[in-house]
C-alpha cells in the first residue's frame, strides 16, 4: 500500500464518526469525519477523498446529495451508503447514482470494513 | 264488498251503459208520444175544418132558406158528426171527453133547430102569402066604399107600403108604424071583418118572424159555441204539443247538464275505486323505495291484488333478511377493514421507529466494538466515557420503545377524558417525526404551547391526525411542507385544526368522494380506502367535524372542528 487511502465519514450521529474513526485509523486509513452536510460538501469541493462513507438520511443535506457531490468532484470517487431505514428504493436510487455499495444500520464493523477494502482494491484495479 | 278488479271494470262499464240505455229508451218514448199528440192535433184541425163547413152551410141556409139549403147544411153536420165518431173512444178520452160530450149535444141541438128553421121558413112563406092576400081584400073592401070613416085608401095604402117595407127590411121602424097603423083598427074591428083577418094575418106574420128570430139567434150561439171548442181543442192540442216539445228541451237540457256533472263523476269515482287497491300497493311500494324495507304490503283485498301483495311481501321478506345480513356482513367488514386500517397505520408508525431504534443500536453496537477491540488500549476515563454512551443510546432506544407501547397501549381504550389537544397533536407530530425527516418534509407548525381542553380519545384523535399526517407525507413524496395550526374560536366554542400538504393535491372529481368508505386513489393493494372514512366517523363521535380543502398541483388541507370543553379558552 503506497498511500494510505483517504475516507470521508458523514453521519449526523457522533458515536458513528467517533467511534470509526479510531477503528479504521487503527486499520490504516486516513479519517475525518463530519455530521453536518454542508460541512462535508464544502470539503468535498476542497479535498480529495478516496472513500465516501455517508448515513442517507440526515437534516437538510442528505446523503443522496453528498454522493452526487463527491461523484461529481471526482468520479473515481468510492460512496458507500448507510441508512438505518433500508427501503429498497433508496438503495436503487444510491446504486443509480453510483454508489459502491449500501450498509444498513445497525452493521458490524467487519461488515464495513470488508466493504471498505473492497473499495480499496477497486481503487487500485482503476488505477492500473 | 268484495269484488275482483274485472268485475268492477264490468260493473263500471255497465253502469253508465244502463244510465245511456234508459236515457234513449225515454227519449224514444217521449218522442213517440210527441207523435201521437201531433195525431190529435190534426184529429182537432180536421174537426174545426168541419165545423167552419157547418157554419158555412148555415149561412147559405139563412140567406135563402130553401130546401137544398137545408140539405146542405144537414150534410155538413152528419159529416162532423161522422168525423166525431169515427175518433176512437180512446183518444176522446183523452183529448177530453166533457168537449165531445158537449159537441155532440150540440150538434143534436143545431140539427134540430136547422129543421125546425125549415119549417119556420114554410110557414113564413104561406104566412107571407096571406097577408098580401088579407092586404088586397082590404084594399078591394076600402075601395067599395062600405067601410067606416076612418078608413080611407091612403091610409091604407100607406099602411100596406109598411108591410112591405117591414117584409122587406124587417126593421124596427117599419115594424113599429105597422103596429100603429093596426092599432087604429081596435076600434073599427067589430065593424070590419077584413080588417080583424089582415091584422091577425100580420101579428101570425109577426109571431113566426120572432120564432125565426129566436131560433136564427140559438142556432148561431150554438154554431158559435161549435166553433169555440174545435178551436178549443185544436189550439189545446197544440199548445199541449208545443208543451212537450218545450218539456223535452228542458229534459235535454238537464240530462245534457247530468251528463257533463255527473258523467266525469261517476267515471271517477269508479275509476278510483277500481284502482284503489292497485294504488295502495303503489303508495307502500314508493315508501319501501323510499328506505323503509320494513313495511308490508295490506293482505285484505279479495282481487288479483292478493296474490301479488302475498308475493311483494314474501319478496320483501327476503330482501329485508338479505339486506340485513348485508347490513351484519358490511358491519364486520368495516369493523375488520378499521382494524387493518389501524395496522397499517402502525405498521407505517413501526418501520419509522424502526429507523429510530436502529441509529443507537448501531451506535452502542459500534462503541462495543471499539471497546472490544481497544479494551487493552482505553484509559479509563475512555472507558467510562464508551460505557456512558452505551447507556445513552440504550436509553434513547427504550424512549422509543415506550413511546410506541404508549401508542399501541392507549389504543385499546375508547372512554373519553379530559384532553389538551395542542399535546394530543404535538404526540401525534412526535410519533411521525421521523417519517418526515425520512421523506425530507418540512415542517411549518402554526400553534402556541398552550391549553385548550376538549373532551376525546387520545388514542382515536392521535390516529386520525397520524392518518392525515401520513396521507399528507404521501402526497407530497419526498419533499414538501407539512403546516399544521391550531386555532381556537372563543366564540362558537370550538377548536379547528388544520393539517396542510405541498402535494399533489386531490381533483375536484375526487374531492367529494374521499370521505367515502374504499375510496382510495392509490393503486390497488396499497391503501384500503378507509383511512379518511375512519377518521370522519371517529371525528363524528366527538361531535366534531372534517372537511377538506384542495387544488390540483397546490396542496390539501384537512379542517378538523373539536368542541372545547366550556370555559377552557
Amino acid at each position: 500500500m503506497t498511500d494510505k487511502l483517504r475516507l470521508m465519514i458523514v453521519d449526523d450521529e457522533p458515536i458513528v464518526g467517533k467511534r470509526l474513526k479510531r477503528l479504521l485509523e487503527k486499520e490504516g486509513y486516513r479519517v475525518e469525519t463530519f455530521t453536518d452536510g454542508f460541512t462535508a460538501i464544502e470539503e468535498l469541493t476542497k479535498k480529495k477523498y478516496d472513500i465516501v462513507i455517508t448515513d442517507l438520511k440526515m437534516d437538510h443535506v442528505d446523503g443522496i446529495m453528498i454522493l452526487e457531490t463527491a461523484k461529481h468532484k471526482n468520479p473515481d470517487v468510492k460512496v458507500i451508503v448507510i441508512t438505518g431505514f433500508g427501503k429498497k428504493e433508496t438503495s436503487a436510487e444510491a446504486f443509480k447514482k453510483g454508489a459502491f455499495d449500501f450498509i444498513i444500520k445497525p452493521f458490524k464493523f467487519e461488515e464495513l470494513l470488508q466493504v471498505i477494502k473492497k473499495a480499496g482494491i477497486s481503487l487500485e484495479e482503476g488505477l492500473l | 264488498m268484495n269484488f275482483k278488479i274485472w268485475h268492477k271494470m264490468i260493473i263500471g262499464i255497465t253502469i253508465p251503459s244502463l244510465i245511456a240505455l234508459a236515457g234513449g229508451i225515454f227519449t224514444y218514448e217521449y218522442i213517440n208520444d210527441v207523435k201521437h199528440r201531433h195525431g190529435f192535433v190534426e184529429i182537432a184541425d180536421d174537426l174545426k175544418g168541419r165545423a167552419l163547413e157547418v157554419r158555412r152551410n148555415e149561412k147559405n141556409f139563412l140567406l135563402h132558406k130553401t130546401d137544398p139549403y137545408y140539405k146542405y147544411c144537414q150534410d155538413a153536420i152528419s159529416g162532423f158528426n161522422n168525423s166525431v165518431d169515427s175518433i176512437s173512444e180512446e183518444i176522446v178520452d183523452q183529448i177530453g171527453k166533457d168537449d165531445f160530450l158537449l159537441l155532440r149535444h150540440s150538434t143534436q141541438a143545431y140539427s134540430g133547430l136547422i129543421y125546425a128553421l125549415l119549417r119556420n121558413y114554410q110557414q113564413e112563406t104561406d104566412v107571407i102569402e096571406r097577408v098580401r092576400e088579407e092586404g088586397r081584400k082590404l084594399e078591394t073592401f076600402v075601395a067599395s066604399g062600405k067601410h067606416a070613416r076612418e078608413l080611407s085608401i091612403n091610409f091604407i095604402l100607406d099602411m100596406r107600403r109598411w108591410e112591405k117595407n117591414y117584409m122587406l127590411f124587417r126593421d124596427k121602424a117599419s115594424f113599429d108604424k105597422l103596429n100603429l097603423s093596426l092599432s087604429l083598427f081596435n076600434n073599427i074591428i067589430p065593424f070590419c071583418f077584413e080588417c080583424a083577418r089582415y091584422t091577425e094575418a100580420i101579428h101570425t106574420l109577426f109571431s113566426v118572424y120572432n120564432e125565426i128570430d129566436t131560433k136564427v139567434n140559438d142556432l148561431q150561439i150554438i154554431g158559435t159555441k161549435l166553433e169555440e171548442i174545435t178551436n178549443k181543442i185544436a189550439s189545446r192540442e197544440r199548445q199541449k204539443v208545443s208543451d212537450f216539445f218545450t218539456h223535452t228541451q228542458r229534459l235535454l237540457l238537464m240530462a245534457l247538464i247530468l251528463l257533463c256533472t255527473l258523467g266525469p263523476l261517476i267515471v271517477y269515482k269508479t275509476a278510483t275505486y277500481i284502482v284503489a287497491p292497485i294504488k295502495r300497493l303503489a303508495d307502500i311500494t314508493r315508501k319501501i323505495s323510499e328506505g323503509d324495507i320494513t313495511l308490508r304490503a295490506p293482505i285484505r283485498e279479495h282481487d288479483e291484488t292478493f296474490t301479488l301483495a302475498v308475493s311483494f311481501n314474501k319478496m320483501l321478506d327476503h330482501l329485508q333478511l338479505t339486506q340485513e345480513s348485508l347490513e351484519k356482513s358490511m358491519e364486520l367488514l368495516r369493523e375488520k377493514q378499521e382494524e387493518a386500517e389501524k395496522r397499517a397505520s402502525l405498521g407505517f408508525l413501526v418501520s419509522g421507529v424502526a429507523h429510530e431504534l436502529n441509529n443507537p443500536l448501531n451506535n452502542i453496537s459500534l462503541t462495543a466494538e471499539t471497546m472490544k477491540e481497544d479494551i487493552k488500549e482505553l484509559s479509563p476515563e475512555q472507558m467510562a466515557e464508551y460505557v456512558q454512551d452505551i447507556l445513552a443510546q440504550c436509553e434513547r432506544a427504550q424512549q422509543v420503545v415506550e413511546n410506541l407501547l404508549d401508542f399501541a397501549g392507549a389504543r385499546k381504550s375508547s372512554s373519553k377524558n379530559n384532553l389538551n389537544i395542542v399535546s394530543v397533536v404535538q404526540e401525534s407530530i412526535n410519533l411521525i417525526a421521523n417519517q418526515l425527516k425520512v421523506n425530507n418534509i418540512n415542517l411549518r407548525l402554526d400553534f402556541h404551547d398552550s391549553i385548550l381542553f376538549i373532551k376525546g380519545n387520545r388514542s382515536k384523535l392521535e390516529e386520525v391526525f397520524i392518518n392525515l399526517m401520513v396521507n399528507a407525507v404521501h402526497a407530497m413524496k419526498d419533499s414538501g411542507t407539512l403546516s399544521i395550526s391550531i386555532k381556537p374560536d372563543s366564540e362558537i366554542n370550538n377548536v379547528f385544526i388544520e393539517i396542510g400538504d405541498t402535494g399533489c393535491g386531490i381533483s375536484q372529481k375526487d374531492l367529494k368522494n374521499i370521505f367515502e368508505p374504499f375510496f382510495t386513489t392509490k393503486p390497488v393493494g396499497e391503501g384500503t380506502g378507509l383511512g379518511l372514512s375512519v377518521a370522519r366517523s371517529l371525528i363524528l363521535e366527538h361531535e366534531g367535524e372534517i372537511d377538506v380543502d384542495s387544488t390540483e398541483g397546490v396542496g390539501t388541507t384537512f379542517i378538523i372542528r373539536l368542541p372545547l370543553i366550556e370555559g377552557s379558552v
